[in-house]
């Protein structure tokens, strides 16, 4: 579904040269759910933003369902980890979500009906004619992920959706998450530097090197469908994954000190 | 809290008001009469024909100017704000244009456009443009990546985008400009009117001065500061519906830090 070949991408400025990813390769399968972590600097932002079609390689190439991105394509939404600033502050809760819906086209009565589920499937039906920045931060995230889910994506793409949220909020947003993921089967690539959340929340681990970044390891999450904050993070096979992610991230973070 | 409010914006000018009454009361020179005979006069001259005559067109000019300033220069601004490339071809001319005091375009525009509306029309909009113009230019340019982005990435675009995204993002900024153009608009009408005019507040203010009608010449001093901070209520208004949001925006950002 989603298909990274020979990725790279260097930025060329006024006497330097920042080589942020220098060759990736990876697919994320129809309806799988990927985490993506590396070491801070890594350039997963980068990355994300060459996937989302915001941004154009170097070289290499992305394929979202076979067709090379040139642009957005169509069929794909992002949840940004600045939600205070890719929420509309001038729209209340429903017309965010509504927006991307207007642009296809869709008539008022669909949209309606669409605006309604996407923002009972957050949890928050009762907060549609509120401003977003009336709303907790952990609100605000909700918003985006309901507009997410509002435009019916078949790729979801988060970058570092949780970053600025409290734990407690936290770990309600990483279950509200899987849930959405199981209801839309949607194919998601999730974007984070914790690697606790990547284990916890994939089917699936993709570790970066530092930059300028390399797929260093793809590890399978073989723990059970059903995922629970207490339990799971007390599996045994939880913390030896975590341990794996870990040690490898430790590694090439060791690596790029050395001289 | 409403008694308050009263008292404090209506404090100052009541005892201004109250001290030139009192200093004035026994005045016996020409050109500065008491208050009371100029109220008078303002009573006997502006709540009649003159209204019509006089008041209308020269409100109706500024509307027009105004009007047309705002439209053009948010049209243009945004083209320009959105364009780095225009941006850097068109920055320094603007500066310039910007630059000119628009007073100075009066016998300009008055040899291309004669000496009628169309020229205090287009005087008014040669000065009104500018602060909407480079105010827009900066609005648009200041637009949030991230929120470009999301645009993007649900591709709203076409109108849609202009009405949704740019135009409510550089609203700020835009409301700035447009109320800087409101008071330069003002003090061009006046002036406007006072070369080559036959109605018209500023005009009539001239012609009394010149006729040595005294406490009528005063009353139209007053009559355009009044209309100048019922003009500013007015935009503060709208402003208060427009920017709703961003005021919101500010003062949570405000509570949060």
């Amino acid at each position: 579904m989603l298909d990274v070949a020979g990725l790279r991408k260097v930025y060329e400025g006024q006497g330097h040269r920042v080589e942020a990813i220098a060759d990736l390769t990876f697919r994320v399968g129809t309806g799988e759910f990927a985490c993506l972590v590396g070491p801070s600097g890594c350039g997963k932002t980068t990355l994300l933003r060459c996937l989302a079609g915001l941004l154009a390689p170097t070289a290499g190439m992305v394929r979202v369902d076979g067709v090379p991105v040139a642009g957005p394509p169509p069929e794909l939404a992002v949840v940004f980890q600045e939600y205070g600033r890719s929420l509309f502050p001038w729209l209340r809760v429903r017309e965010n979500v509504e927006l991307p819906l207007r642009a296809k086209g869709l008539p008022k009565a669909r949209r309606q009906s669409i605006v309604d589920d996407a923002l009972a499937a957050v949890g928050l039906a009762d907060a549609g004619r509120a401003y977003p920045w009336q709303l907790s931060g952990g609100m605000q995230q909700r918003v985006a992920i309901a507009r997410a889910v509002g435009y019916h994506p078949r790729v979801l793409l988060m970058d570092e959706p949780f970053a600025a949220v409290d734990a407690q909020t936290r770990a309600d947003l990483e279950d509200l998450i899987r849930d959405v993921w199981r209801r839309l089967s949607v194919t998601l690539l999730f974007v984070t530097h914790d690697i606790d959340e990547a284990v916890y929340l994939g089917q699936r681990v993709i570790v970066l090197s530092a930059a300028p970044s390399t797929v260093d390891a793809d590890l399978a999450v073989d723990l059970p469908d059903e995922r629970d904050q207490l339990s799971t993070r007390a599996d045994p096979r939880f913390t030896d994954l975590r341990t794996q992610v870990w040690s490898r991230i430790k590694r090439t973070t060791a690596l790029e000190a050395s001289p | 809290m409403i008694v308050r409010r009263t008292v404090a914006l209506l404090g100052l000018p009541a005892v201004l008001v109250a001290a030139w009454w009192v200093a004035s009361a026994g005045s016996t020179d020409f050109y500065r009469p008491p208050l009371a005979r100029i109220l008078a006069a303002f009573r006997d001259t502006w709540f009649g024909r003159r209204l019509l005559d006089d008041v209308a067109p020269s409100l109706a000019r500024l509307a027009v100017g105004y009007t047309v300033a705002l439209c053009a220069g948010i049209a243009i601004g945004v083209a320009i704000g959105a364009s780095p490339r225009l941006r850097a071809l068109t920055e320094p001319v603007l500066e310039f244009l910007r630059a000119i005091p628009p007073p100075v375009l009066v016998p300009v525009v008055i040899l291309v456009a004669g000496i009628g509306d169309l020229m205090k029309v287009l005087v008014i909009v040669s000065g009104c443009l500018w602060p909407v113009l480079l105010n827009t230019v900066e609005g648009v340019r200041a637009i949030d990546p991230t929120l470009a982005d999301t645009a993007r990435v649900y591709h709203i675009g076409g109108t849609l985008r202009l009405r949704r995204l740019v135009l409510r993002a550089a609203s700020p900024q835009i409301v700035t400009g447009a109320r800087q153009a409101l008071s330069i608009g003002i003090i061009l009408m006046v002036i406007s009117e006072m070369f080559a005019a036959s109605s018209g507040l500023g005009f009539t203010v001239v012609q009394f001065q010149r006729s040595f009608a005294i406490p009528e010449m005063w009353s139209g001093v007053l009559l355009l500061g009044l209309l100048g901070v019922l003009l500013s209520l007015g935009f503060r208004a709208v402003e208060a519906r427009v920017l709703g949001w961003y005021h919101g925006l500010r003062a949570v950002a405000r509570g949060s830090r």
